[in-house]
């Protein structure tokens, strides 16, 4: 009989391990500031009442600027390592399965690039 | 055919609260995670004016949409916000992985007591006047 340890194979790297702690903090961090931003647009602000003024005045403040900054990085990071896993369990073969998680790390390129730029360049 | 028979096992097959808090788990992260693709894009729209801006937002004062707010975002953002708290818990919390059918019920009285006052409210001020 082996001792257990020897025989479980050790990881290439440690990046699943990272991963998998990532999303634990990540997770805490988009409890309070994804809960609270649904539940201050809509309940305290109203869909209906979101306008550009709105958001414009709200993106007077740095803190918002800042606030709005953390909630884009750690959601669409969150979300993406999310994507990545999901994809690997279910989409078999390798050829698609590379082509769709390239077409899912260029997609949340862009869209951070995206919304990093209207968050710090926004003039009203 | 294989995605077919996939589903029926993934519905068949009894795991319980673990399981089905898994597949809901799931299912809720992807439904975000299309509706945050939307939402920087109309956000990024910011950056074009007010005229631009406001006159897209009709989209977003439909009827449906509005619905899938309530029933959809709101509701997945909120399980799965709890259900993410049930997980760290029980993987930095020693013994508490033996809880998680209790823990899983636990939550889902959490949810209920937070999400169906609140989404009523939501509705009220969207449909009441």
């Amino acid at each position: 009989m082996q001792a257990r340890s020897a025989a479980r194979p050790r990881p290439a790297s440690n990046f699943e391990l990272y991963s998998w702690f990532f999303m634990r903090v990540s997770a805490i961090a988009l409890f309070v500031l994804a809960v609270f931003h649904l539940v201050y647009m809509h309940i305290v602000i109203g869909l209906d009442a979101i306008t550009f003024e709105v958001i414009a005045q709200r993106w007077q403040s740095p803190g918002w600027r800042l606030y709005d900054m953390f909630l884009l990085v750690f959601g669409w990071l969150h979300g993406t390592n999310g994507m990545r896993v999901v994809i690997d369990d279910y989409v078999r073969p390798q050829g698609l399965r590379v082509l769709i998680k390239s077409v899912l790390y260029v997609l949340v390129f862009v869209i951070i690039v995206l919304g990093a730029y209207v968050i710090f360049t926004f003039e009203s | 055919m294989a995605t077919i028979s996939n589903l029926w096992n993934a519905v068949s097959y009894r795991g319980r609260e673990g399981q089905i808090a898994w597949m809901l788990h799931r299912a809720s992260g992807v439904g975000v995670f299309l509706f945050l693709t939307f939402h920087i894009l109309d956000i990024f729209l910011m950056s074009f004016g007010p005229e631009v801006f406001d006159t897209l937002l009709f989209f977003y004062h439909q009827f449906v949409f509005k619905l899938l707010i309530v029933f959809g975002l709101y509701l997945g953002v909120l399980y799965h916000a709890l259900n993410g708290i049930r997980v760290v818990i029980i993987d930095f919390w020693p013994g508490m992985a033996q809880h998680q059918a209790r823990l899983w019920r636990v939550q889902m009285v959490i949810f209920a007591l937070a999400y169906v006052p609140s989404a009523i409210y939501m509705l009220l001020t969207m449909f009441g006047h």
